[in-house]
């Protein structure tokens, strides 16, 4: 039956997850260093995956990509000492490995492009350079077990179950959520599968469906995850989301992109202002020493001041006809 | 715009041109013309052969103050002679006799006290009448093209010039009374001196500036005159000849009249925005006075900002389809009215204004796609579309999308990141949900495709196999 085996595989991916964490100590150093301190912050690595996600959108990489290229981000800096001024690089480098595993190979965009739009100061040969060191380091093994692998055998389990069901769950959705929560370090230190779990009960929660809730209850029992870790992180995902679909926008606090046009543009730019040469002509101005209109208009009863229609006005403002254009008589 | 050129010379088999006359198929005349400057002929009649004599009168300040009023009557009177500067050897010495004398009453008009009598208007005005009103020649008027070629200028320049010098200073004088003057300084002298405006010598036009806003200034009688007569002359330029060298001019004088409108605006001001002021838009020599223009718009907009939604719309209207350069001036116009823009305004016209903006990034043209791009670097618009980034992002996304992949330069596939980039941090929900339907979108289309595909292939399999049953002839 489909849902024992997906069961079986759910239990295979549950034993193999703890190879794919990364060194809690070393995200916790993260989590305290100073923003700017001596090591990466947990607000640089954040700014960092935020960067990541919007490349990946950019390119049209999938959700695997960018989740598997911050697994191998949050591995390395948990294990390795490193210098702020290296984290562009590093984090581009685990974002060409990530695409380079799992993307098709014509849809993997080159090195120097990658390097060109994130607008990084690193050459091509540093980041071959540092690529090289990431997948020493990290040993890498390919299809790590990550908290997507979970949602998707949660999402098949559900969607095996529930085939009569109108209400499915929306894969998308739950796949958004999970990047937004990538975006926050303290989310890399939740196993997988109970990360996945958490936006999977709280999705089941906001659908009110009682059929999944058992399903989710039984997932629970299977991997046999413990109620209070299980509260501590929906907790924390429930926080996480609210910001997430928030109407407040949020301002990024790392450094402002670089606009760079053409210097035609730039010489477009520069030239067009214009400012006024002419001194401001006051309309119905009234200057005391001239006082030929309010003795002139005086019959008129008209409001000097107001007026900006003096004595010569002629009716209708369009005419229907243009009048005739008085021609110079010139004699010498 | 492409210079134009002069037609080829036709000659016939009798009258061969030799070939030292003609540069690639061109007479060598209109070669030589683009390099010298011709100066403008005057049309006025002067007896021939008749040199002009001026008795040398003594100098103003050689003169006891109670005579000096009449001499200087005098002297205007003299410098009521006009001379034929297109024959430039003829009356040498009279010409500079008249050009000191000129610089001789600029200076005493600048600094003098109690010369200006009632008698002395007339004779002013009449002076000034005498030189500068003429019939301005028309210009080399197929050929000329405003932005490309060398304006001819005007030969007499070396007394015009301080005519208008003296003018202004007159004019400007502490001792100077509208209310005498404006028996002199009447319409028909306005009427003369806003044809003048069509001048091509561009020194004479920014004299005429200076001198009609003085004018306009002083003369609040004549106010609503000159702004109709302005009026007749732009939609003239507009809808009959889109001919007229002075629209800059006349627009620099009407961006310091609607700074000092008052509030609440006119309906005959509101009208001449609407009604000439947008239209000027569509005239193909924008790039002239578009400066200026642009100038009167932000003006109107600051005076009244419930013109945005008109203005913009008009703008939206007569969006240019075919000139590239033209499109580049509207955004920048476009730009510099959001810098204005009240935020409720805005939202009235976000969505037909977005709708453009989508269309100008699309545009294989890269420098409209980078004008318009780089609004999203403009601080005061971004926070306008964080507001109301549910609106303007779908609007934009599947234009951005597809230029990030599509567009052929690459600068401005990094500027669309930093755009996409923007957006994404301002409304992640809305951004991913996006990016999940043009995705499936997508998809979708791509089943399509292939469905269809593969129908066109199962016919002609089809096809073949019946051709084959019949008779072993393939059908063509």
């Amino acid at each position: 039956m489909e849902a024992f085996r997906l069961m079986k595989e759910l239990k295979a991916n549950f034993e193999q997850e703890a190879n794919y964490l990364p060194k809690e100590a070393g995200l916790s150093l993260i989590e305290s260093t100073q923003q700017n301190g001596n090591g990466i912050s947990a607000k640089c690595r954040d700014a960092k995956v935020e960067d990541l996600w919007s490349l990946t959108s950019f390119f049209g990489y999938g959700t695997q990509t960018f989740v598997l290229a911050v697994n191998l981000l949050d591995r390395f800096l948990a294990m390795m000492k490193v210098q702020p001024k290296h984290l562009a690089c590093i984090s581009i480098g685990c974002l060409h490995i990530a695409a380079k595993v799992l993307e098709e190979e014509c849809n993997v965009s080159t090195t120097h492009e990658l390097i060109r739009i994130s607008q990084c100061k690193f050459t091509v040969s540093d980041l071959s350079r540092m690529e090289k060191i990431i997948s020493e380091k990290l040993n890498l093994q390919f299809r790590p077990v990550t908290a997507l692998t979970f949602l998707h055998l949660y999402h098949a389990i559900a969607l095996s179950h529930t085939s009569e069901r109108k209400e499915t769950l929306n894969l998308d959705k739950l796949e958004a959520q999970l990047k937004a929560c990538l975006c926050r370090i303290v989310f890399s230190k939740a196993k997988p599968s109970v990360l996945a779990l958490s936006l999977l009960t709280q999705e089941i929660e906001s659908l009110q469906s009682v059929d999944m809730q058992e399903i989710a209850e039984r997932i629970q029992a299977h991997l046999k995850i413990a109620d209070s870790d299980l509260l501590y992180w929906r907790e924390l995902v429930a926080k996480c989301l609210a910001d997430y679909a928030s109407p407040e926008c949020s301002k990024p606090d790392n450094k402002k992109l670089v606009w760079i046009v053409s210097r035609r543009t730039a010489q477009h730019l520069q030239g067009s202002y214009y400012g006024p040469e002419l001194p401001t002509i006051p309309e119905g101005a009234w200057d005391e020493s001239e006082s030929e209109d309010l003795s002139d208009d005086a019959s008129s009863g008209e409001e000097c001041l107001s007026s900006s229609l003096g004595s010569d006005a002629e009716g209708l403002y369009f005419p229907t006809h243009y009048c005739s254009k008085g021609r110079k008589a010139h004699t010498s | 715009c492409s210079l134009s050129l002069p037609p080829v010379a036709m000659s016939s088999a009798a009258t061969t041109t030799p070939s030292v006359d003609k540069v690639d198929g061109f007479s060598r005349k209109s070669v030589r013309k683009a390099k010298q400057k011709r100066s403008q002929s005057s049309s006025q009649f002067r007896s021939q052969g008749k040199p002009i004599e001026l008795t040398p009168l003594p100098l103003l300040k050689d003169v006891p103050a109670p005579e000096q009023a009449e001499l200087f009557l005098r002297k205007l009177q003299q410098c009521c002679t006009v001379f034929d500067f297109m024959d430039t050897l003829s009356d040498l010495k009279m010409k500079e006799y008249k050009r000191s004398t000129l610089n001789e009453l600029v200076d005493y008009v600048t600094v003098s006290r109690g010369y200006l009598t009632e008698q002395a208007y007339p004779e002013v005005v009449k002076m000034v009448s005498y030189n500068i009103f003429r019939t301005l020649p028309p210009s080399d008027s197929n050929e000329f093209d405003p932005e490309e070629d060398e304006p001819t200028l005007e030969a007499s320049w070396p007394h015009l010039q301080l005519v208008y010098e003296f003018f202004i200073r007159f004019l400007e004088s502490q001792e100077f009374q509208p209310s005498i003057a404006k028996k002199y300084i009447d319409q028909k002298f306005v009427l003369q001196l806003l044809e003048l405006f069509d001048s091509e010598d561009p020194r004479e036009r920014d004299y005429l500036k200076t001198v009609l806003h003085r004018i306009y200034g002083k003369f609040l009688g004549l106010r609503a005159f000159i702004r109709k007569q302005i009026n007749n002359i732009f939609l003239r330029f507009v809808y009959e000849t889109e001919h007229f060298n002075g629209v800059a001019e006349l627009l620099e004088i009407l961006g310091s009249i609607i700074n000092g409108f008052a509030l609440p605006l006119k309906a005959e001001h509101k009208q001449f925005l609407v009604k000439v002021l947008i239209p000027l838009h569509t005239v193909r020599s924008l790039s002239l006075f578009h400066a200026q223009l642009a100038y009167c718009i932000v003006q109107f907009l600051e005076k009244d900002p419930a013109l945005t939604e008109p203005v913009i719309r008009g703008l939206l209207k007569f969006w240019p389809k075919t000139c590239s350069q033209k499109e580049v001036m509207f955004l920048g116009e476009l730009e510099e009215i959001l810098d204005v823009i009240e935020p409720t305004q805005f939202v009235k016209i976000q969505e037909p204004l977005f709708k453009q903006i989508s269309r100008c990034v699309s545009s294989p043209h890269f420098q409209v796609a980078e004008r318009a791009l780089y609004y999203w670097n403009n601080e005061y618009i971004m926070s306008l579309i964080e507001e109301n980034s549910s609106v303007i992002l779908p609007i934009m996304f599947a234009s951005l999308y597809r230029i990030s992949k599509e567009h052929w330069n690459p600068a401005i596939v990094a500027l669309v990141y930093n755009v996409l980039k923007a957006f994404m941090e301002m409304n992640s929900t809305l951004f991913d949900e996006l990016t999940a339907t043009y995705k499936s979108d997508r998809q979708r289309e791509k089943k399509k495709e292939k469905e269809r595909e593969e129908l066109w292939k199962k016919l002609e399999d089809l096809e073949l196999k019946r051709g084959l049953r019949n008779d072993g002839i393939i059908p063509t």
